[in-house]
C-alpha cells in the first residue's frame, strides 16, 4: 500500500533525524565531558585514568603564574565591561532616538567589530597603538603595551556587543511611557532615571554580562595587545599548551568553562522578554 | 489685544484658549489654524475621524507637541512653548501608558513625587485618588495584573491626584469592550461633576461625544469645522461633513433657488431656509427620524413631499428602518433630464403600520427639521 510506504519512509526519516541530533550533540559535548572528567584525574599523565581527585584544581590555584594571569584577566574584564556598557548603552540610545548627521554611517559601522575577524582586529589595534605611542612619545612619555592597552582593545569590541543587545531592548520600549512621565511633571533627566533606565536595565545587564564573558574568553586580541606582564588567563593557557596538555590545564579550562556558562545563561535569562504575569 | 484677565475674573477666564494654532510635521499639516475656547469646568469633546488632528490638538495642550504657529493659553497663561512638566494639565493616554515596573500606588504617586510631595501627605492623596476611582485593595498590584477597566481607572487616578487645571483624555474608552465603555461613559461624567475639573476629551465615536460632553468640536483634515452643544451640532450641522459625520442623515443634493427654497436633484423644489446665494450647490440634510412615510397620495398639505418606492424594510425591534428610492427611477411622471435618483432612509416607531418593500409611498418632513449644508 502506498500510504503504508509513506508512513514507513516517514518513520525512517524520523529515525535518521533523531540519530543526527544525537550525533550533533555528541560532537559538541563529548569533548567538554572528556575535559571535565579528566580534570578530576589523579594521574600525572593526561590520558591515563588513575582515579578521582581534585588535586589539579589545588595545583592550579596554587600556581602563582595562574593567579597573576587570573588577576590581569579580571582587571581587564571588569574595567572594559564597565566602560563599554556605559558607552554601548549611550550609542544604542543615540541611534534609537536621535536623528543626527552621520547617524546612518554610525548605524552601519558600530556593528563592524562583531564581524571583523579577531586576528584583523588584533593587528589593527597593535598597529594603532604603535603609531599612537610614536606620536605621544614625541612629547615625552614612554608608553608601552600593558594591561591598559588590553583593556582598551576589549572596550573597542565590547561596545558593539552591548549596543546590539541594548538596542534590541529599546525596540520593545514604549515611548508613550516617557511622554506619560513628562506629563506627570518629570524633567527629561528624571524621566530617564525613573522610567527609561529601569525598563531597559535588563538589556543593559545582559549586554554587560556578554561583554564580561567575551573579555574573559578572548585570546587573539589580548595576545597581540598585551605587553610583558599583562598575560591574561586564556593567553597563559594558550602559551602553556605548546609544552603539552597537562591535567592542570584541564582544571583551569573547566573553571573557565563554568564561569562562561554561568555568565551566558545569566545574560540570556535577562534578555528574555518580561513575562506578563510576574 | 491684551490677554491679561481682570483680577477678579476668576472662572470667566477660559480654561484653554487657542488662537490660530497650527501644527506641521514636515510637509503634512496636522492641525490648521484652530481657534477654540474651552470654559472652566466644561466637559469638551474633540470629535473627528482618525487623522483629523484631534489627538495632535490635545498633545499641544499637554505640551507633548509644540505648535508651529499660534497662541495657546491655559487659564490666561501663555504656555505654547512650555515643556509638558511645567503645564498644569495631565493626560489619560489612549493605551493608558501605565509604568509597568511600578505598582498601582507607585503609578498614582509618581506625579506627586515629581512635584516634591512625599510622606504622609502623598500617602493621603494617593489613598483619596484610589478611593475616587474605586481601586481600594489593588494598591500593590502591577498594571499587568489588572483588567482593562481597572488599568483605565489607574490612569485616571494617576492624572487626577495632581488636581490638574485641565484633564486631557485621548480616546480613553477606545480599548474597552462595549458594555464596559457604556458604564465608563456614565462614570466619567459623574466623576467630572464630582471633581469639577475641565475635561478635554478626544474621540472618534460621535455617540460617545454627544452622550458625554457639554460642547463638541468637530474636526476634519486639521480644521475645526463646528463647535457647539451636542443638540446644536446634531440639529444644525454647519456643513456637509458635520451633517454626515454626526449621526445618520439623508443628504439630498440640489441647488438653492432662493434663500428659502432648494431645487433637489431628485426633482422637487422644497422650502428650506438657507443663507446661501441663489444657484449654489447645496445639500438638504434630513435626519431619518424626521422623515414621515405616507401611502402614495395621502400626503399632508404644506409640507415638502417627494414620491418614492420602498426598496428595503428592516425591523430593528423598537423601530423600522426603510430605504426609499426617490427621483426619476421611482416611476413618477414628467421626469426631467437633470433629475437624478436618490434614496432616503426613514425610521419609524414599530407601533405604526408596517410597510413592505415595493410599496409606492410619499415621503415628507417639516421644513424646520432640515438644514441646508454646503461643502
Amino acid at each position: 500500500m502506498s500510504n503504508l510506504g509513506t508512513a514507513g519512509a516517514k518513520r525512517s526519516a524520523t529515525h535518521l533525524l533523531k540519530a543526527n541530533a544525537w550525533f550533533v550533540f555528541a560532537f559538541l559535548y563529548v569533548p567538554i565531558v572528556v575535559l571535565v572528567v579528566f580534570s578530576f584525574n589523579d594521574s600525572e599523565r593526561v590520558n591515563v585514568w588513575q582515579g578521582l581527585s581534585a588535586r589539579w584544581y589545588g595545583e592550579a590555584l596554587g600556581n602563582t603564574q595562574v593567579i597573576s594571569a587570573l588577576r590581569v584577566s579580571l582587571i581587564v574584564a571588569i574595567s572594559s565591561t564597565i566602560v563599554s556598557t556605559v558607552l554601548g548603552t549611550a550609542v544604542a540610545l543615540a541611534l534609537d532616538r536621535y536623528r543626527f548627521k552621520g547617524r546612518r554611517a554610525l548605524d552601519g559601522t558600530v556593528y563592524l567589530p562583531i564581524v571583523i575577524p579577531d586576528i584583523t582586529m588584533a593587528v589593527m589595534l597593535l598597529v594603532f597603538f604603535a603609531e599612537a605611542f610614536k606620536l605621544i612619545d614625541t612629547f615625552g612619555p614612554r608608553l608601552t603595551l600593558g594591561v591598559t592597552t588590553v583593556a582598551l582593545s576589549h572596550i573597542a569590541f565590547n561596545i558593539s556587543f552591548v549596543a546590539v543587545v541594548v538596542r534590541a531592548r529599546l525596540d520593545q520600549f514604549d515611548r508613550t511611557l516617557e511622554e506619560a512621565a513628562r506629563d506627570l511633571y518629570a524633567t527629561p533627566w528624571r524621566t530617564f532615571r525613573r522610567v527609561t533606565l529601569p525598563l531597559i536595565a535588563p538589556g543593559i545587564a545582559a549586554g554587560a554580562l556578554l561583554a564580561l564573558t567575551l573579555s574573559l574568553d578572548d585570546v587573539v586580541i589580548s595576545a597581540f595587545t598585551a605587553g610583558p606582564g599583562a598575560t591574561t588567563l586564556p593567553v597563559y593557557v594558550f602559551s602553556t599548551i605548546r609544552q603539552g596538555v597537562t591535567p592542570e590545564l584541564n582544571a583551569i579550562s573547566t573553571l573557565m568553562l563554568a564561569a562562561s556558562i554561568t555568565l551566558v545563561v545569566a545574560s540570556l535569562a535577562l534578555q528574555r522578554p518580561r513575562s506578563t504575569t510576574p | 489685544m491684551s490677554s491679561a484677565p481682570p483680577p477678579d475674573a476668576g472662572s470667566s477666564v477660559p480654561a484653554v484658549e487657542m488662537h490660530g494654532i497650527s501644527k506641521r510635521f514636515g510637509d503634512v499639516v496636522a492641525v490648521d489654524g484652530v481657534d477654540l475656547q474651552i470654559g472652566d469646568g466644561e466637559f469638551f469633546a474633540l470629535l473627528g475621524p482618525s487623522g483629523c488632528g484631534k489627538t495632535t490638538t490635545l498633545r499641544m495642550i499637554a505640551g507633548l507637541d509644540i505648535p508651529s504657529e499660534g497662541r495657546l493659553a491655559i487659564f490666561g497663561e501663555e504656555v505654547a512653548s512650555w515643556p509638558p512638566d511645567r503645564r498644569p494639565v495631565n493626560t489619560v493616554f489612549q493605551a493608558y501608558a501605565l509604568f509597568p515596573h511600578m505598582t498601582v500606588a507607585q503609578n498614582i504617586a509618581f506625579g506627586l513625587q515629581m512635584r516634591g510631595i512625599r510622606g504622609a501627605d502623598a500617602d493621603r492623596q494617593v489613598a483619596e485618588a484610589t478611593a475616587l476611582v474605586q481601586l481600594e485593595g489593588m494598591e500593590h498590584r502591577r498594571p499587568s495584573q489588572l483588567s482593562g477597566g481597572q488599568q483605565q481607572r489607574v490612569a485616571l487616578a494617576r492624572a487626577l491626584v495632581n488636581h490638574p487645571k485641565v484633564l486631557l483624555l485621548d480616546e480613553p474608552l477606545g480599548a474597552l469592550d462595549l458594555k464596559l465603555r457604556q458604564e465608563m461613559q456614565v462614570e466619567l461624567k459623574a466623576l467630572q461633576r464630582e471633581v469639577g475639573i475641565t475635561f478635554v476629551f478626544v474621540t472618534h465615536d460621535q455617540e460617545e461625544a454627544l452622550a458625554m460632553s457639554d460642547r463638541v468640536g468637530v474636526m476634519s483634515e486639521g480644521r475645526l469645522l463646528q463647535v457647539g452643544t451636542p443638540a446644536e451640532v446634531y440639529e444644525h450641522p454647519a456643513n456637509r461633513f458635520v451633517a454626515d459625520f454626526i449621526g445618520r442623515t439623508n443628504l439630498l443634493e440640489g441647488v438653492t433657488e432662493s434663500s428659502s427654497a432648494v431645487r433637489l436633484d431628485a426633482g422637487a423644489v422644497v422650502a428650506a431656509a438657507n443663507g446661501l446665494a441663489a444657484g449654489s450647490a447645496a445639500a438638504l440634510s434630513v435626519r431619518p427620524e424626521q422623515v414621515r412615510l405616507h401611502r402614495r397620495g395621502e400626503t399632508p398639505a404644506g409640507a415638502p413631499c417627494l414620491d418614492g418606492v420602498i426598496t428595503d424594510a428592516t425591523y430593528l425591534g423598537h423601530a423600522f428602518v426603510y430605504t426609499v428610492a426617490i427621483g426619476p427611477t421611482a416611476g413618477a411622471s414628467g421626469t426631467h433630464a437633470s433629475e437624478r435618483a436618490a434614496t432616503i432612509t426613514a425610521r419609524s416607531e414599530t407601533g405604526s403600520a408596517a410597510l413592505a418593500a415595493g410599496e409606492p409611498v410619499s415621503v415628507s418632513w417639516s421644513p424646520e427639521a432640515t438644514t441646508v449644508v454646503a461643502d
